[in-house]
This record gives structure tokens, sequence and C-alpha cells, in this order.
């Protein structure tokens, strides 16, 4: 669908711009007051431009941030759920492209999971933790957030777009299964697994609640926590939020960047055929 | 490239490992410690120079608290030395979650309960039984421009509610956007203050009685006054630090922290706002907060768990505590230390801390003063009348009270 | 392949998924749904002895509870008026990305990206002052044209839709991504195809585009239908259910129940008929999904 003459290219663009500056403006605020004196967050009308910029927040971030074991603990949950997202997509494929007894049932099984809000189920959940003995340890903040329906569901949906003679003609060739999901499935998956991977960063690089909740021992917090902690030392100071956001931002929009390039590699089924 | 992968993932593995591994320290002589601030690892570390007992703190953030008690509660695994918010108190002491301390009130020196306020005691009881030891206080005072009070006749701030609404009325007839006072609608503390400044009080034997009480109806009359006369702005105005510098809304009601946000946030008006205690009709009592330390009720350790206590119920640790993190002291020996007693603004706190009044120590107190406010919402936001509207309250309360 | 290891694929494949998914989700939501039946308190929580079985009597009182009611009606109220809404804009978006250069696109994309991963009290804050009655944006522009002041979020029912318009900005970015992918998974010899016979670019719109990916929007709608019927975020940081309890919705509702108040019984009762009503309508769109196209 390219645009056919010059005007309706400039319309669109011209749309795209207005739009863009309209939706991303308190972000952009976001950045800007994580410079800004604490009372000129607050200001009414707020300003966009700090009128006295100041690193007085970042400095104040930085050295009081317990930052390198936070860091390792984040990172741990972030390689751990993206294990966690392979299984995702493994199971979506299985929902996919395989026929088996109670398949339905068992994908009902997986939605039902999404029908209640996190905060219902957080201490049934925790409960059980306990009772595995996984509490205050690595594994027990991993493993309920590892698998997510939400997931498995869309990798569901886009197995449509995989031919099934695409399948039928590796298995003829004699590949195995294992051997088809990685260097068959995997590749012309990209624009969805990339954008899978865009969610699963966020979600595990931001990850909060169960850190803190299984931790009986700081050793266990994540950035986030650490954050947010620091933030309660200095009551409501909103700049100072506003840079420690500023800062978690910043690993997820150079993860974004790199994979969005894949959102658009397109594949060209008719070509494989 | 596969190679790579393995390695990679090992060493996850490892790192992994090694923090697990580090986790432990769970012998004999270590205490853990729930608290909501940072600074508490450095006065952990005070005693632990001082004492052969390691202290392991775990900070919790304020707003996850209640998460990390509930799970605690429900799987009976929590720490031995615990700080709890006072409004907290009834709910977890309820559950069972705190070692009764009566018993132990009279083995260390500064377990005397005469040592601090009287309202921070009142909030260690819950049922009999003592649930903690009084850390911090907390309470709420006038905060109010001198110079625009005096243009309307009362420099040194009003004494009395009747004063307040003379007061008020003449701020606001300033002009448009110009109010008298910033009442915040969302916090279920205002009205039963001003209940008690009009000598009503709460008696847990009489439950939703309690309401019927005139002084009860003429306190919440004057609540509604604010918001239909537009002494105190209805809609969400500005931000409280500007409205106050600009001198459109000239007094609020707020807590020891906002001295160091007006002196930072407003340095042009220094020397123009004061802080006083609570305007009186009957009395001139305010609220009582803060925080305790007690000890979880299956700690093993409850004798290296009172000595830290001990060590955090100290004048001298209180002082510190309050030097570093601004959080008032609930002891009163502290108190009697310049920085204190000679501060003109902090020592008004002092003051209204020997004028306070105790929240209703029961579970439901959460419910029924955040229905009380959304039955007041209805009265000065939708219009309803104020004596039928409180008979509905008190249907509700029963109610809410038999369950 | 032999017939038995064809068999157990699926199970290599699902397996594991599956089964974290039952202990550390499925279960728990089977425990809380048991819980509508107690009286379970914080009380109780600490000593399950004192728990007590009550039957139906929490779902009794609940439907006899106004507020509850009231925010049955917000939480339809959001979901009629929202879904479509945040459905077409997020398709809409990943159109016009799809229209333009390569250079103009990614950056964009970015961009429309940025609502998700903004700070949820930047977002407060930027968002209060623009529907700020007194002094804030939106009321600024309208008194230039001579409108009168709007109560954005002092009036019930205003209030609904100014939280809705904030969620439709703040979900777009996640379902323009979706969106986004599934328009490559779109062969483009049917594009060359239909250029060749002749069709106009509405024709291929409706005959190529929105069919092929049929996929896509059914998973959106799917999501985002179960995602505004838990409609929480925006009213717990805009207005707490206010003002008069006219934007409170159900998982508001039930958070205030269960986490303010400690009624975990009454709240657990609520979550079921949430949990009722997402089932329902996620079952009737399976249904009609299955008939009007093949998957």
């Amino acid at each position: 669908m390219e645009p056919k003459s010059k005007l309706e290219k400039f319309i669109v663009t011209f749309l795209l711009v207005f739009g863009g500056i309209s939706v991303s403006l308190p972000f952009i605020w976001m950045i800007l007051s994580s410079f800004k004196t604490e009372r000129e967050v607050l200001q009414i009308p707020p300003t966009l431009f700090p009128q006295n910029p100041t690193f007085q927040n970042y400095l104040e971030l930085f050295q009081n941030l317990n930052f390198d074991v936070y860091l390792v603990n984040t990172l741990i949950i972030v390689f751990f759920s993206m294990v966690g997202l392979l299984l995702n997509t493994m199971a979506g494929y299985g929902f996919g492209k395989f026929e088996f007894r109670g398949k339905e049932i068992w994908f009902m099984v997986v939605l039902v999971t999404m029908m209640l809000p996190g905060q219902i189920t957080m201490i049934p959940t925790y409960l059980i933790i306990n009772e595995m003995g996984l509490t205050n340890t690595m594994t027990g903040i991993v493993l309920p957030g590892l698998i997510v329906a939400f997931m498995i569901f869309l990798i569901r949906q886009f197995m449509v777009t995989v031919p099934d003679d695409l399948i039928e003609a590796a298995r003829l060739d004699g590949a195995g299964e294992i051997y088809i999901f990685f260097k068959l499935i995997i590749p012309l998956a990209k624009p969805i697994l990339s954008v899978q991977v865009i969610l699963t960063f966020i979600a595990s690089w931001n990850s909060f609640l169960w850190p803190l909740i299984i931790a009986n021992d700081q050793r266990l917090y994540t950035l986030s926590v650490g954050l947010s902690l620091l933030q309660d030392q200095y009551a409501t100071n909103y700049g100072l939020q506003m840079a420690g956001s500023a800062f978690m931002v910043v690993p997820i929009l150079i993860i974004f960047m790199i994979f969005q390039k894949y959102l658009v590699e397109g594949f060209n089924v008719s070509g494989i055929k | 490239m596969r190679n790579k992968i393995v390695l990679l993932m090992s060493l996850f593995v490892a790192v992994m490992l090694l923090v697990v591994g580090c986790a432990g320290g769970d012998d004999e002589n270590t205490i853990k410690v729930w608290t909501m601030n940072n600074s508490m690892e450095e006065f952990a570390k005070k005693y632990e120079e001082e004492n052969d007992v390691s202290v392991e703190v775990q900070v919790i953030p304020w707003g996850e608290v209640r998460d990390k008690f509930l799970t605690a509660i429900a799987s009976g695994e929590g720490p031995d030395v615990v700080q709890v918010g006072t409004t907290g108190v009834p709910e977890y002491a309820s559950a069972g979650m705190f070692k009764d301390l009566s018993e132990y009130v009279g083995e260390y020196e500064n377990f005397n309960p005469d040592n601090f306020y009287e309202g921070a005691i009142g909030t260690t009881k819950y049922e009999g039984e003592t649930i903690g030891i009084p850390f911090h206080v907390d309470t709420r005072v006038l905060f109010y421009r001198t110079d625009l009070l005096a243009d309307v006749g009362y420099p040194e701030g009003p004494e009395t509610w009747d004063d307040m609404v003379d007061a008020s009325r003449k701020l606001a007839e300033r002009g448009d956007d110009q109010y008298a006072i910033d009442l915040p609608q969302e916090d279920p503390q205002y009205p039963f203050m001003l209940a008690w400044q009009h000598g009503w009080n709460y008696n847990v034997d009489e439950g939703a009685s309690n309401f019927e009480d005139p002084k009860f109806l003429e306190a919440m009359s004057k609540y509604k006054t604010f918001y239909e006369e537009g002494l105190s702005q209805l809609e969400e105005g500005k931000e409280l630090v500007q409205a106050f510098s600009e001198g459109s809304k000239p007094m609020f009601f707020s807590g020891p922290w906002d001295i160091k946000t007006i002196s930072e946030g407003a340095p042009e008006i220094e020397g123009k706002w004061d802080v006083r205690v609570m305007p009186g009709q009957e009395t001139n009592r305010s609220m009582i907060g803060g925080s305790h330390f007690g000890v979880f009720h299956n700690s093993e350790k409850v004798e290296q768990s009172l000595d830290f206590i001990n060590y955090l119920a100290d004048a001298d640790t209180q002082l510190e505590w309050y030097k570093e993190v601004n959080e008032l002291p609930a002891n009163l020996e502290a108190w009697e230390d310049p920085v204190l007693a000679d501060d003109p603004m902090f020592s008004v706190f002092g003051e209204q801390l020997q004028s306070t009044e105790v929240l209703p120590m029961i579970t439901e107190y959460t419910e029924i003063s955040e229905e009380l406010l959304k039955y007041l919402e209805e009265v000065y936001r939708g219009g309803a009348d104020l004596e039928s509207t409180l008979e509905e309250y008190r249907a509700k309360v029963s109610d809410i009270l038999a369950d | 392949m032999t017939k038995w290891k064809y068999k157990l694929m699926p199970l290599f494949f699902i397996g594991p998924a599956v089964l974290l998914l039952m202990v550390f989700s499925f279960a728990p939501i089977f425990l809380s749904l048991g819980i509508s039946f107690t009286d379970l308190t914080l009380i109780g929580l600490a000593d399950w002895s004192k728990v007590n079985f009550v039957g139906f009597e929490n779902f009794v009182k609940l439907f006899q509870d106004e507020v509850f009611l009231e925010s049955i009606f917000n939480t339809f109220f959001y979901v009629i008026i929202g879904v479509p809404l945040a459905v077409s804009s997020s398709l809409v978006i990943a159109l016009l990305l799809s229209m333009v250069g390569k250079w103009l696109s990614s950056t964009f994309r970015l961009i429309y990206y940025m609502p998700s991963v903004t700070n949820i009290v930047a977002i407060a804050v930027v968002w209060g002052f623009l529907y700020n009655q007194q002094y804030g944006l939106f009321n600024y522009i309208l008194s230039l044209v001579n409108i009168q002041s709007v109560p954005w979020l002092e009036d019930p029912l205003v209030a609904k839709f100014s939280l809705i318009i904030l969620a439709v900005w703040k979900s777009n970015g996640v379902s323009m991504l979706i969106f986004l992918a599934a328009l490559q998974s779109i062969p483009r010899d049917y594009y060359e195809a239909a250029d060749i016979d002749g069709a106009n670019r509405w024709q291929k719109f409706f005959k190529i585009t929105l069919p092929s990916m049929s996929f896509a929007t059914f998973f959106v709608t799917v999501t985002t239908v179960i995602g505004w019927l838990q409609f929480f975020e925006e009213p717990f940081v805009m207005t707490d259910g206010g003002p008069l309890n006219g934007t409170n919705s159900m998982a508001l509702y039930i958070y205030q129940r269960g986490f303010e108040y400690n009624d975990f019984g009454y709240a657990a009762a609520a979550s079921f008929v949430l949990f009722i009503i997402v089932i329902i309508a996620t079952i009737i769109q399976f249904r009609f999904r299955k008939k009007d196209q093949t998957l």
C-alpha cells in the first residue's frame, strides 16, 4: 500500500508527525523533567524545557543506588525470561501446527490464566511458591512470570502465516522436528518474535513485585525495587523519579531499536516454495 | 555460535548460583529487620559495632509494605523485628502479626511508656496488647502565610474554627481563583480531626451510634462549608507549593516534611509563613501517626530482637534519626535537645504532639473512614442533604461493624 | 518418522509451558475463586481454622451492593467505547507507518511506542495537567474558540470518557507492533495480482489487507477486550474511582475490597463475577470467528 501522489505522501507524513508529537509529549516531558528541580516538575502550567537545568537528580541517583547487585539480579531475570520466551514460542507452535487430543481444552487452560488481574492471585501464588520451598531464591522469583499466556496465544495466531506444506516438505526431506522448529519456524516468525522479545524484555527489565515479595534479602532485589527505595528516601521527589524512569528506559529504547528492524524484515513465503 | 550460547548460559547459571548462595546467613546470631527506610542500615551497623549480633536489614518500599506483610502473615514467614506504621497496627495486630510485648515493658529501660508521647503509646495498644515500641511520630499542624493572614486580621493564624471560617471567607473574597485553605478531599483523617476539635470522640464500644453525636454533625457541616463557599477548591487546582507561594491558597494542614518542601521550594516567601498548632474549638487535637518497632509473632530470637528495639527506642538514637532523615522522635527526652526545642517551627510540632488523638484502633477503620469520604462527597459535590446523608452513613457503618 | 514419535512431539512443544502455567497461574486462579465461598479476612489468612464456609452469601450481598453494580456498568461502558477505539486506532497507525519510507517508519514506530514505556507518574502528572479544569491545556485551547471549560475529571460521565482517551493513548503501542508484524506476513504477490486486475486502493484494503490480517485482528481484539474488562490503572492513578464512583471499575473495586479493606472473601466473589464475564466475552468471540473464517 504505497501512496500514489506527492500530496498523499505529504498528508500521511503530516498525520504521522502531528500524531507522533502529541502521543510522545508525556515521554519527552518525563525525560526533560529529570533535569528539573522538584518544584518545577509540578508547576502549573508545566514547563517543557527546564528553566534551570540541573544534574542533581542524576547525581543522587548514581550516588545512592546500590547499582551493581541490582543490575546483576535484573539481568538474571531478563535472561530467564528469554528462556521463558523460547518455551512460550514452542507452546504457541505446538498449539498452532499440531493436532492432538485435548488440544482445545489445553488451549482453554492457557487462555483462562489471562482472565484475572495479577493482584488477585498474588497471595495464592506466593503460598504455592512457599510450599515448594522456593521463597528467597532466584528460582522462586523467576518461575511465576516465566510463561505468559498472552505470548503463547500470539504465536499460535501467527503460525497461520506459516504454510503447512512447508513443514511437510521439510519432514519429507527427513528433517527432525527440533530442526524444523529452530531452522524453519523461528526464522519465518522473525517479525512476531521481535515483538515478543521487546515485550518480554520490558516486562523482565522492570520486574518489581515478585522480586520484592519472594526475597527475604536485599541481595535479591532488582533495579526497579532499588529505585523505588531511593524515591521513598526523598519523600515525593518527582524530579528524581523522572530521572530514575529515564535511566530505566534507555536499555528499553536500545532493545527496541535493535529488534524493531526485524519487525519489517519481510519473509517472502512464496519465494521459499 | 552454539558454543557461545552454551558459554553464556553456564556463565549466567554460575552467577545465579553465586547470588543464591550468598543469600544465606541464617545463623544463631543474626536478626532480620524489616524497615521502610534505607538509613536503617547505617543505624544497624552502629548497633552491630557495640553488640555481638549481626543485624540483617531488609528495606521495603512504602507502597509495597502491605503486599509484603500479607504474604508474611499468610505463610508465617517473616523477619524478627518489623517496623509498622501506626495506621496499619489494628489490622496487622488482629491477624496476630506481632508478639505481645506487655511482659517485657518493665525489663528494658527504654520501653517505659512514660518516655514517649501519650498518643504514640496509644497507637501501640491493640486489645490490651502492646504490639511495639514507638519509634518516630508524625502529626499535622497549620501552615499559613503570616502576611496574608495579617491582612485579614489574624497575624498569628486563626485560633478557633470560628476564626478559621471568618478568616477564610475574607481570604476567599479576594477575587476569582483565590481560596483560603487546601483541605485534601482524599485524606480521611481530616474529617476526623475536625470532629475531635469540635469535642467529638470515637468510642469503640458505641460503634455506629458514635456518629449520632450533634458535635459530629456540627463538624461535618463546617467541612461542607469549606467546599460549598469555595473556601477550599473543589477541583484539582494548582500544585500546593506554587499556590501557597502565590498566595491563592494561604493555608494548609500538613506534616513536618513540608517545612523543608516550602523553605526549599519557595524561598521567595521566606519570613512570610509560619506554622501553628491546630485551631481549637473545644480541643485542638491533631492526629498522631508515625511508626513502631515490634517483634514478629514466631521469631525465635526474641531477646536479641528486643535488645535491638531497645537501642532504637533510645532518645539518642531517635535524635540521630531525626537529624539524618527528618522524622520526629517519639521519645520525649529527644525533644529537650536544642536542635528540636529551639527550632521555631519544629517546636510547634512538639507542642502539637502533646495534644493528639488516636484514630480509632479497630480493623474496620480504613473502610469506615473511606466510606465517610464518599458520603461527604455526595454532600458537597452531589448536593445531597447533610443530615440524611449522615443517617445513611450510620447505617453503612453498622453494616461494616456487624460483619 | 515413527508414529509414536509424532504423537509425543506436541507434548514436547507444549508440555513445559503448560505444566508451569498450571502450577503458577492456573492453580492460583482456582484457589482465589474458591475463597469466594468463604469469609476470609486478614485474621483467617493468619489462621485458616478461623475461616468459615459461607456458601453464596458473598454473591448475594454483591448483587445488592450498589457500588459494585455501578462498577460493572462503568466497566461495560469502558469496554464498549474503548475497545473499538483502541483496536481501530492502532490499526490505523500501523497502516500509516507501512505507507512511508523506511527511515520515517522506523523513527515513528519508536515514537508511537513511547506511551507504553512512559513512567506512570509522568503520565499522571502530564495528563492531570491536560485535564485540569482550571489551568489545563485542553480547556485553554477550548477557551480560544469560546467553548466553556469542560470538567474533564470532575464530572462522573465526562471523567469516563477522559479515562478512555487516556487508556487508548497508552495502549496503542503493543497492538501497533502486532499489526505491523501481521502486515509483513501478507504475500506481496496478492497485491501484484490485484494490480493486474485493476483493483483500487480501498478494494485492496478490504479484499486483501483486512482478511489476510484477520488472525492478528482477532488476537488484538480478544486480548484488548480482556484487558479493558480488567480496566484498573487509569482510574487507580487519575481518579481513584471518583468522582462519586463515576470511574470505578470492577478490577479497581476488587482491589479496594481485597487490598484496602482486607475483605478477601468478598473481593474473591467479585473477581469470580469478573472472571465469568471475561470467559463469556472470550467464548463469544471464538464462536463468531469459527463461523466466518477459517483458521
